[in-house]
Protein backbone atom coordinates (compact mmCIF):
# COMPACT_ATOMS: atom_id res chain seq x y z
CA UNK A 1 0.00 0.00 0.00
CA UNK A 2 1.26 3.37 -0.61
CA UNK A 3 -0.14 6.79 1.45
CA UNK A 4 -1.52 9.82 -0.76
CA UNK A 5 -2.73 13.33 0.62
CA UNK A 6 -5.68 14.56 -1.03
CA UNK A 7 -6.23 18.30 -2.15
CA UNK A 8 -10.04 19.26 -3.33
CA UNK A 9 -11.49 22.37 -4.56
CA UNK A 10 -14.56 23.28 -6.27
CA UNK A 11 -14.91 25.09 -9.66
CA UNK A 12 -13.69 28.81 -9.64
CA UNK A 13 -13.96 29.16 -6.01
CA UNK A 14 -11.09 29.11 -3.29
CA UNK A 15 -7.79 27.23 -3.73
CA UNK A 16 -7.23 23.86 -3.49
CA UNK A 17 -6.94 22.41 0.24
CA UNK A 18 -6.18 19.11 1.95
CA UNK A 19 -8.86 16.87 2.30
CA UNK A 20 -7.03 13.92 3.91
CA UNK A 21 -4.84 10.95 3.18
CA UNK A 22 -5.61 7.72 1.81
CA UNK A 23 -3.86 4.11 1.35
CA UNK A 24 -4.45 2.88 -1.95
CA UNK A 25 -2.12 0.34 -3.82
CA UNK A 26 -1.22 2.38 -7.04
CA UNK A 27 -2.14 5.44 -8.47
CA UNK A 28 -5.40 4.17 -10.49
CA UNK A 29 -6.83 2.79 -7.11
CA UNK A 30 -6.30 5.99 -5.31
CA UNK A 31 -8.30 8.09 -7.84
CA UNK A 32 -11.15 5.69 -7.64
CA UNK A 33 -11.18 5.53 -3.40
CA UNK A 34 -10.23 9.22 -3.13
CA UNK A 35 -13.50 9.72 -4.70
CA UNK A 36 -15.69 7.86 -2.30
CA UNK A 37 -13.29 8.61 0.28
CA UNK A 38 -13.30 12.99 -0.01
CA UNK A 39 -15.47 13.68 -2.63
CA UNK A 40 -18.72 11.88 -2.29
CA UNK A 41 -20.93 14.93 -1.00
CA UNK A 42 -19.53 17.11 -3.84
CA UNK A 43 -16.62 18.47 -1.29
CA UNK A 44 -15.22 19.01 -4.93
CA UNK A 45 -14.94 18.47 -7.86
CA UNK A 46 -11.20 19.30 -8.77
CA UNK A 47 -8.86 17.06 -7.05
CA UNK A 48 -4.99 16.54 -6.76
CA UNK A 49 -3.32 13.36 -5.58
CA UNK A 50 -0.03 13.24 -4.01
CA UNK A 51 1.96 10.16 -3.35
CA UNK A 52 3.42 11.05 0.20
CA UNK A 53 6.96 9.37 -1.19
CA UNK A 54 7.44 12.72 -3.69
CA UNK A 55 5.86 15.87 -0.58
CA UNK A 56 9.65 17.35 0.16
CA UNK A 57 9.61 18.05 3.75
CA UNK A 58 10.57 21.67 5.34
CA UNK A 59 13.18 20.81 8.29
CA UNK A 60 11.62 22.37 11.33
CA UNK A 61 14.64 24.39 12.27
CA UNK A 62 15.54 24.88 9.20
CA UNK A 63 11.69 26.96 8.14
CA UNK A 64 11.05 28.37 12.00
CA UNK A 65 14.08 29.84 11.93
CA UNK A 66 13.07 34.54 12.18
CA UNK A 67 11.10 34.03 15.21
CA UNK A 68 13.36 37.15 16.99
CA UNK A 69 13.18 39.18 13.10
CA UNK A 70 10.07 41.60 14.63
CA UNK A 71 11.00 43.81 11.64
CA UNK A 72 9.58 41.36 9.93
CA UNK A 73 5.93 41.10 10.86
CA UNK A 74 5.45 45.21 10.77
CA UNK A 75 1.53 45.98 10.65
CA UNK A 76 1.83 49.26 9.99
CA UNK A 77 0.60 50.23 13.19
CA UNK A 78 4.23 51.85 14.23
CA UNK A 79 4.23 53.93 11.00
CA UNK A 80 0.72 54.85 11.29
CA UNK A 81 1.62 56.26 14.89
CA UNK A 82 4.75 58.17 13.51
CA UNK A 83 2.53 59.08 10.91
CA UNK A 84 -0.33 61.02 13.16
CA UNK A 85 2.40 62.47 15.63
CA UNK A 86 4.17 64.63 12.92
CA UNK A 87 0.29 65.48 11.58
CA UNK A 88 -0.67 66.27 14.78
CA UNK A 89 2.51 68.07 15.55
CA UNK A 90 2.82 70.45 12.95
CA UNK A 91 -0.72 71.88 12.54
CA UNK B 1 -47.85 5.32 -21.39
CA UNK B 2 -50.96 2.87 -21.56
CA UNK B 3 -49.58 0.81 -19.08
CA UNK B 4 -47.30 -2.15 -19.18
CA UNK B 5 -47.95 -5.38 -20.57
CA UNK B 6 -46.77 -8.53 -18.83
CA UNK B 7 -44.03 -8.89 -20.71
CA UNK B 8 -42.23 -5.70 -20.10
CA UNK B 9 -43.19 -6.07 -16.49
CA UNK B 10 -41.20 -9.45 -16.02
CA UNK B 11 -38.19 -7.97 -17.91
CA UNK B 12 -38.16 -4.71 -15.57
CA UNK B 13 -38.78 -6.93 -12.51
CA UNK B 14 -35.75 -9.53 -14.02
CA UNK B 15 -33.36 -6.21 -14.27
CA UNK B 16 -35.03 -4.88 -11.19
CA UNK B 17 -34.21 -8.16 -8.67
CA UNK B 18 -30.55 -8.30 -10.14
CA UNK B 19 -29.99 -5.28 -9.20
CA UNK B 20 -31.37 -5.17 -6.03
CA UNK B 21 -29.81 -8.90 -4.73
CA UNK B 22 -26.29 -7.53 -6.01
CA UNK B 23 -26.60 -4.17 -4.06
CA UNK B 24 -28.03 -6.56 -0.97
CA UNK B 25 -24.62 -8.66 -1.46
CA UNK B 26 -22.51 -6.20 -1.38
CA UNK B 27 -24.23 -4.23 1.48
CA UNK B 28 -22.96 -7.61 3.24
CA UNK B 29 -19.60 -6.53 2.90
CA UNK B 30 -20.03 -3.01 5.03
CA UNK B 31 -17.58 -2.80 7.68
CA UNK B 32 -15.47 -6.03 6.96
CA UNK B 33 -14.12 -5.05 3.14
CA UNK B 34 -10.62 -5.62 3.41
CA UNK B 35 -9.48 -1.94 4.14
CA UNK B 36 -11.27 1.16 5.02
CA UNK B 37 -10.89 3.00 1.77
CA UNK B 38 -12.24 0.42 0.37
CA UNK B 39 -15.26 -0.58 2.58
CA UNK B 40 -16.31 3.25 1.72
CA UNK B 41 -15.80 2.54 -2.15
CA UNK B 42 -17.79 -1.12 -2.24
CA UNK B 43 -20.79 0.49 -0.14
CA UNK B 44 -21.21 3.36 -2.19
CA UNK B 45 -21.41 1.16 -5.43
CA UNK B 46 -23.89 -1.32 -3.27
CA UNK B 47 -25.83 1.51 -2.63
CA UNK B 48 -25.53 2.62 -6.49
CA UNK B 49 -26.93 -0.94 -7.24
CA UNK B 50 -29.86 -0.56 -4.88
CA UNK B 51 -30.59 2.89 -6.78
CA UNK B 52 -30.66 1.62 -9.93
CA UNK B 53 -33.33 -1.21 -8.46
CA UNK B 54 -35.21 1.72 -7.08
CA UNK B 55 -35.70 3.26 -10.14
CA UNK B 56 -36.77 0.18 -11.90
CA UNK B 57 -39.28 -1.03 -9.05
CA UNK B 58 -40.84 2.69 -9.44
CA UNK B 59 -41.33 1.99 -12.88
CA UNK B 60 -42.99 -1.56 -12.42
CA UNK B 61 -44.95 -0.14 -9.86
CA UNK B 62 -46.71 2.71 -11.11
CA UNK B 63 -47.14 0.58 -14.63
CA UNK B 64 -44.99 2.75 -17.13
CA UNK B 65 -45.20 6.12 -14.98
CA UNK B 66 -42.24 5.83 -12.30
CA UNK B 67 -43.93 7.13 -8.80
CA UNK B 68 -42.50 8.27 -6.28
CA UNK B 69 -43.68 6.09 -3.33
CA UNK B 70 -41.59 4.06 -0.89
CA UNK B 71 -44.24 1.62 0.26
CA UNK B 72 -45.24 0.90 -3.29
CA UNK B 73 -41.86 0.42 -4.41
CA UNK B 74 -41.30 -2.14 -1.12
CA UNK B 75 -44.14 -4.20 -1.92
CA UNK B 76 -42.07 -5.10 -5.17
CA UNK B 77 -38.63 -5.47 -3.47
CA UNK B 78 -39.30 -7.43 -0.74
CA UNK B 79 -41.94 -10.19 -2.19
CA UNK B 80 -42.21 -12.97 0.47
CA UNK B 81 -42.74 -15.69 -1.92
CA UNK B 82 -39.33 -16.66 -3.29
CA UNK B 83 -41.37 -18.32 -6.96
CA UNK B 84 -42.14 -14.19 -7.40
CA UNK B 85 -38.82 -13.14 -7.81
CA UNK B 86 -37.17 -13.28 -11.51
CA UNK B 87 -33.72 -12.49 -10.55
CA UNK B 88 -30.59 -14.38 -11.66
CA UNK B 89 -28.28 -16.88 -9.69
CA UNK B 90 -25.26 -15.33 -9.53
CA UNK B 91 -26.89 -12.19 -7.48
CA UNK B 92 -28.33 -14.87 -5.01
CA UNK B 93 -25.37 -17.07 -4.24
CA UNK B 94 -23.67 -16.12 -1.33
CA UNK B 95 -20.14 -14.88 -0.78
CA UNK B 96 -18.17 -15.11 2.00
CA UNK B 97 -14.86 -14.61 0.46
CA UNK B 98 -13.70 -11.39 -0.60
CA UNK B 99 -11.79 -12.45 -4.00
CA UNK B 100 -15.36 -14.33 -4.10
CA UNK B 101 -17.32 -10.69 -4.09
CA UNK B 102 -14.73 -9.06 -5.96
CA UNK B 103 -15.29 -11.27 -8.88
CA UNK B 104 -18.88 -11.60 -8.89
CA UNK B 105 -18.86 -7.56 -8.80
CA UNK B 106 -16.42 -7.97 -12.01
CA UNK B 107 -18.36 -10.24 -13.88
CA UNK B 108 -22.37 -8.64 -12.88
CA UNK B 109 -20.62 -5.16 -13.85
CA UNK B 110 -19.35 -6.06 -17.39
CA UNK B 111 -22.72 -7.65 -17.96
CA UNK B 112 -24.36 -4.53 -16.41
CA UNK B 113 -23.23 -2.33 -19.24
CA UNK B 114 -24.37 -4.17 -22.13
CA UNK B 115 -28.27 -5.02 -20.23
CA UNK B 116 -28.01 -0.99 -19.67
CA UNK B 117 -26.90 -0.10 -23.23
CA UNK B 118 -30.02 -2.73 -24.54
CA UNK B 119 -32.10 -0.43 -23.33
CA UNK B 120 -30.63 2.95 -23.73
CA UNK B 121 -32.85 3.66 -26.83
CA UNK B 122 -36.13 2.15 -24.95
CA UNK B 123 -39.52 3.12 -26.16
CA UNK B 124 -40.17 3.07 -22.39
CA UNK B 125 -38.92 6.44 -22.16
CA UNK B 126 -38.39 6.39 -17.93
CA UNK B 127 -36.55 3.30 -18.85
CA UNK B 128 -33.93 4.87 -21.39
CA UNK B 129 -33.90 7.77 -18.62
CA UNK B 130 -32.77 5.67 -15.98
CA UNK B 131 -30.05 3.93 -18.16
CA UNK B 132 -28.41 7.29 -18.77
CA UNK B 133 -28.10 7.78 -14.84
CA UNK B 134 -26.79 4.08 -14.33
CA UNK B 135 -24.19 4.39 -17.20
CA UNK B 136 -22.30 7.56 -15.34
CA UNK B 137 -22.37 5.37 -12.12
CA UNK B 138 -21.35 2.12 -14.13
CA UNK B 139 -17.88 3.91 -15.48
CA UNK B 140 -17.29 4.31 -11.80
CA UNK B 141 -17.84 0.74 -10.84
CA UNK B 142 -16.08 -0.93 -13.79
CA UNK B 143 -12.70 1.33 -12.90
CA UNK B 144 -13.20 0.12 -9.94
CA UNK B 145 -13.32 -3.54 -10.24
CA UNK B 146 -10.69 -3.12 -13.12
CA UNK B 147 -8.39 -1.34 -10.76
CA UNK B 148 -8.54 -3.62 -8.24
CA UNK B 149 -8.03 -6.78 -10.63
CA UNK B 150 -5.46 -4.81 -12.37
CA UNK B 151 -3.32 -5.15 -9.01
CA UNK B 152 -4.48 -8.49 -7.58
CA UNK B 153 -4.44 -10.37 -10.42
CA UNK B 154 -0.48 -9.81 -11.49
CA UNK B 155 -0.01 -11.58 -7.88
CA UNK B 156 0.49 -15.21 -7.98
CA UNK B 157 -1.65 -15.80 -4.10
CA UNK B 158 -4.47 -13.60 -5.39
CA UNK B 159 -4.86 -14.71 -8.96
CA UNK B 160 -5.28 -18.44 -7.76
CA UNK B 161 -8.39 -17.11 -5.34
CA UNK B 162 -9.60 -14.86 -8.27
CA UNK B 163 -9.41 -17.91 -10.80
CA UNK B 164 -10.89 -20.21 -7.99
CA UNK B 165 -13.85 -17.88 -7.78
CA UNK B 166 -13.99 -17.35 -11.63
CA UNK B 167 -14.56 -20.93 -12.27
CA UNK B 168 -17.08 -21.05 -9.48
CA UNK B 169 -19.20 -18.08 -10.35
CA UNK B 170 -19.05 -18.22 -14.27
CA UNK B 171 -21.98 -20.77 -14.84
CA UNK B 172 -24.33 -18.91 -12.47
CA UNK B 173 -23.05 -15.56 -14.43
CA UNK B 174 -23.68 -16.68 -17.76
CA UNK B 175 -27.56 -17.16 -16.27
CA UNK B 176 -27.79 -13.55 -16.08
CA UNK B 177 -28.15 -13.82 -20.22
CA UNK B 178 -31.00 -16.12 -19.55
CA UNK B 179 -33.93 -14.29 -20.44
CA UNK B 180 -37.53 -13.81 -18.99
CA UNK B 181 -40.47 -15.59 -20.74
CA UNK B 182 -41.71 -13.28 -23.28
CA UNK B 183 -38.47 -11.10 -24.25
CA UNK B 184 -39.58 -10.91 -27.74
CA UNK B 185 -42.42 -9.31 -27.47
CA UNK B 186 -40.29 -6.50 -25.10
CA UNK B 187 -37.89 -6.42 -28.61
CA UNK B 188 -40.90 -6.13 -30.49
CA UNK B 189 -42.07 -2.77 -28.59
CA UNK B 190 -38.62 -1.43 -28.61
CA UNK B 191 -38.76 -1.83 -24.91
CA UNK B 192 -35.22 -3.48 -25.78
CA UNK B 193 -33.13 -3.08 -28.74
CA UNK B 194 -32.21 -6.99 -29.00
CA UNK B 195 -32.78 -9.90 -27.44
CA UNK B 196 -30.04 -9.87 -24.15
CA UNK B 197 -28.24 -12.80 -24.88
CA UNK B 198 -27.14 -11.57 -28.05
CA UNK B 199 -24.40 -9.60 -26.30
CA UNK B 200 -23.21 -13.29 -24.77
CA UNK B 201 -20.09 -13.70 -26.83
CA UNK B 202 -19.01 -9.62 -26.85
CA UNK B 203 -19.11 -10.29 -22.44
CA UNK B 204 -17.41 -13.83 -22.88
CA UNK B 205 -14.83 -12.22 -24.85
CA UNK B 206 -14.96 -8.96 -21.91
CA UNK B 207 -13.82 -12.38 -19.46
CA UNK B 208 -11.33 -14.14 -21.66
CA UNK B 209 -9.35 -10.67 -21.83
CA UNK B 210 -9.53 -9.79 -18.25
CA UNK B 211 -8.65 -13.33 -16.70
CA UNK B 212 -6.83 -14.82 -19.58
CA UNK B 213 -9.85 -17.69 -19.29
CA UNK B 214 -11.80 -18.84 -21.85
CA UNK B 215 -15.31 -18.99 -20.08
CA UNK B 216 -16.47 -21.81 -23.18
CA UNK B 217 -14.64 -24.04 -21.33
CA UNK B 218 -17.31 -24.13 -18.21
CA UNK B 219 -20.10 -25.56 -18.46
CA UNK B 220 -23.50 -22.92 -17.76
CA UNK B 221 -26.08 -24.08 -15.88
CA UNK B 222 -29.23 -24.63 -17.67
CA UNK B 223 -31.82 -21.96 -18.80
CA UNK B 224 -34.51 -22.13 -16.13
CA UNK B 225 -36.25 -19.00 -17.64
CA UNK B 226 -35.23 -17.24 -13.86
CA UNK B 227 -37.98 -19.50 -12.21
CA UNK B 228 -35.20 -21.25 -10.15
CA UNK B 229 -33.88 -20.04 -7.03
CA UNK B 230 -30.54 -20.69 -5.93
CA UNK B 231 -30.20 -22.67 -2.10
CA UNK B 232 -28.75 -19.29 -1.03
CA UNK B 233 -31.53 -17.54 -2.10
CA UNK B 234 -33.81 -18.41 0.92
CA UNK B 235 -31.50 -17.55 4.00
CA UNK B 236 -30.85 -14.23 2.19
CA UNK B 237 -34.66 -13.16 1.44
CA UNK B 238 -35.09 -14.03 5.48
CA UNK B 239 -32.36 -11.57 5.88
CA UNK B 240 -33.69 -9.11 4.13
CA UNK B 241 -37.04 -9.41 5.40
CA UNK B 242 -36.05 -9.65 9.03
CA UNK B 243 -37.64 -5.91 9.72
CA UNK B 244 -40.53 -5.50 7.55
CA UNK B 245 -41.39 -9.04 9.56
CA UNK B 246 -41.37 -7.60 12.47
CA UNK B 247 -44.70 -5.47 11.38
CA UNK B 248 -45.37 -5.49 7.93
CA UNK B 249 -48.21 -3.02 8.49
CA UNK B 250 -45.58 -0.42 9.88
CA UNK B 251 -45.32 3.13 8.24
CA UNK B 252 -41.56 4.06 7.91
Amino acid sequence: MRRYEVFLKKDGRDEFRHAGSLDAPDDELALVLARESYARRAEGDRLWLVDRENVILGDLEFIASNSDKPHRHNDGKAIAEHRRNTREGGA
Amino acid sequence: MTGLGSSVREFLLAFADDEHLMGQQHTEWIGVAPFLEEDLAFSSIAQDELGHAAALYAIVAGDGDPVDNDLRIDELAFRPSPDDWRCAQLVEVASDDWAHALVRHWLYDSAEQLRWEQVAQSSLIPLAEAAARAEREERYHRRHADGLLDVLLPAADSAERLQAALADLLPLAIGIFDPVAGEAEVVATGVASAPFDTRLDEWKDRVRHRFDFDPDRIEPMAPTGRLVRHPDFGPLLVRMREVIDLDPAAVW
